[in-house]
């Protein structure tokens, strides 16, 4: 059955407190989730104050901030720091969205960062990805095109082809939508969830490949597509502003008419 | 079933379910103005049976799949699964049996 209920150990405690030295007007309070798989300790938020005439814009900057300056123990991933990685994927101020594009100035009162909801904890802020990547395997996300791979001739597409590829190329995989997604907390070992399904989707819509067929045979299934029950907190969540929910809906759609 | 077709049953079983519903309710406020032998001979017309039947069907294919729905979601035993699912089937046969003996009867004065 579904647990509604946060077990024992993973119960959140207070954690430490990190004061400015600065006397400063200008000063913002980040608390942030932490838990080490070192101790047997429960998970708890520690609180830093960070001077933001200090500190970059975004709240990434001052994540890194925290790490370089307050805590080096504090542990995240981050990469690009300009929204196309999809490394510092977290749950900021309730929402799950990239730390390098949330702006703090967003963000009304303490910041408080949670790593993305419903994932195993690697440690602090990082998850463990590792059923979405096997999930994103599992779809083929590449082009299937025996006749292409033959000969070495262009594989010529239409322009109005590649418009319907507009909406979904672009999903970096930073799974802030699936992580959003509470048929995706529910069933994440079934359920391919949104940010996957939007990548299948991307291959389904690709006028060049040859397996549309198979691939919804594949997909049709109770659970693999059908645990979307149009909640949108994928589209509401997607930090690059895609329709994860349209897409599948999408998906649904293509299923039925075959 | 298949997946598929079981989504396509629920969704189309909302359709079909629309006009029902609307002509229901319209029906029932309807019913406060007449009377007791006007109401029991609007049910027991060969109208007032089908659209109850046709109701009753179309509704219950409608929670059976909705229900369904929601153990997929929920219920991740497979025992407990197939425990409820054949609970449900019987409440929802004995529900279609009292309401075809209830039309019976009505019908049969």
């Amino acid at each position: 059955m579904v647990q509604f209920n946060l077990p024992d150990n993973s119960k959140l405690t207070d954690g430490d407190y990190y004061k400015s030295e600065k006397d400063n007007e200008n000063i913002k309070k980040f608390k942030i989730y932490r838990w080490s798989p070192d101790d047997e300790k429960n998970p708890r938020m520690d609180t830093y104050e960070v001077d933001l005439d200090d500190c970059g814009p975004m709240v990434l900057d001052a994540v890194m901030k925290i790490k370089s300056e307050i805590d080096t123990s504090l542990t995240f991933r981050r990469s690009c720091r300009e929204g196309i990685c999809g490394s510092c994927a977290m749950n900021i101020d309730g929402t799950n969205t990239l730390a390098c594009t949330k702006a703090i100035s967003d963000v009304k009162g303490d910041v408080k960062i949670y790593p993305l909801p419903h994932m195993p904890v690697i440690k602090d802020l990082v998850t463990n990805l590792k059923t979405l990547y096997k999930q994103l395997k599992s779809i083929k996300p590449w082009l299937i095109n025996k006749k292409q791979s033959a000969d070495d001739t262009e594989n010529i597409q239409s322009r109005d082809d590649r418009e319907k590829l507009d909406g979904l190329y672009e999903c970096i995989l930073c799974a802030c939508c699936s992580t959003s997604c509470p048929s995706y907390w529910w069933n994440s070992d079934k359920y391919l969830g949104p940010a996957v399904l939007l990548q299948s989707y991307r291959w389904l819509q690709d006028s060049r490949d040859e397996e549309r067929k198979e691939r919804l045979k594949e997909l049709d299934d109770t659970f693999k597509v059908y645990r979307c029950h149009t909640i949108m907190n994928c589209t509401q969540a997607c930090p690059k502003g895609l329709n994860p929910a349209k897409a599948i809906a999408g998906i649904k759609q293509m299923i039925a008419q075959q | 079933m298949s997946a598929k077709n079981t989504w396509k049953l629920h969704r189309w079983s909302t359709i079909l379910l629309l006009p029902l519903v609307v002509y229901l309710f319209l029906k029932i406020i309807h019913l406060s103005t007449l009377s007791y032998q006007s109401i029991l001979s609007e049910f027991s017309s060969l109208w007032g049976v089908g659209f109850i039947l046709i109701f009753t069907v179309l509704g219950l294919i409608h929670m059976n799949t909705g229900v369904h729905e929601i153990l997929d979601d929920y219920v991740h035993s497979d025992v407990a699964k197939k425990v409820l699912n054949a609970v449900i089937s019987i409440f929802f046969l004995l529900i279609l049996i009292f309401v075809c003996l209830s039309l019976l009867l009505m019908f049969m004065g």
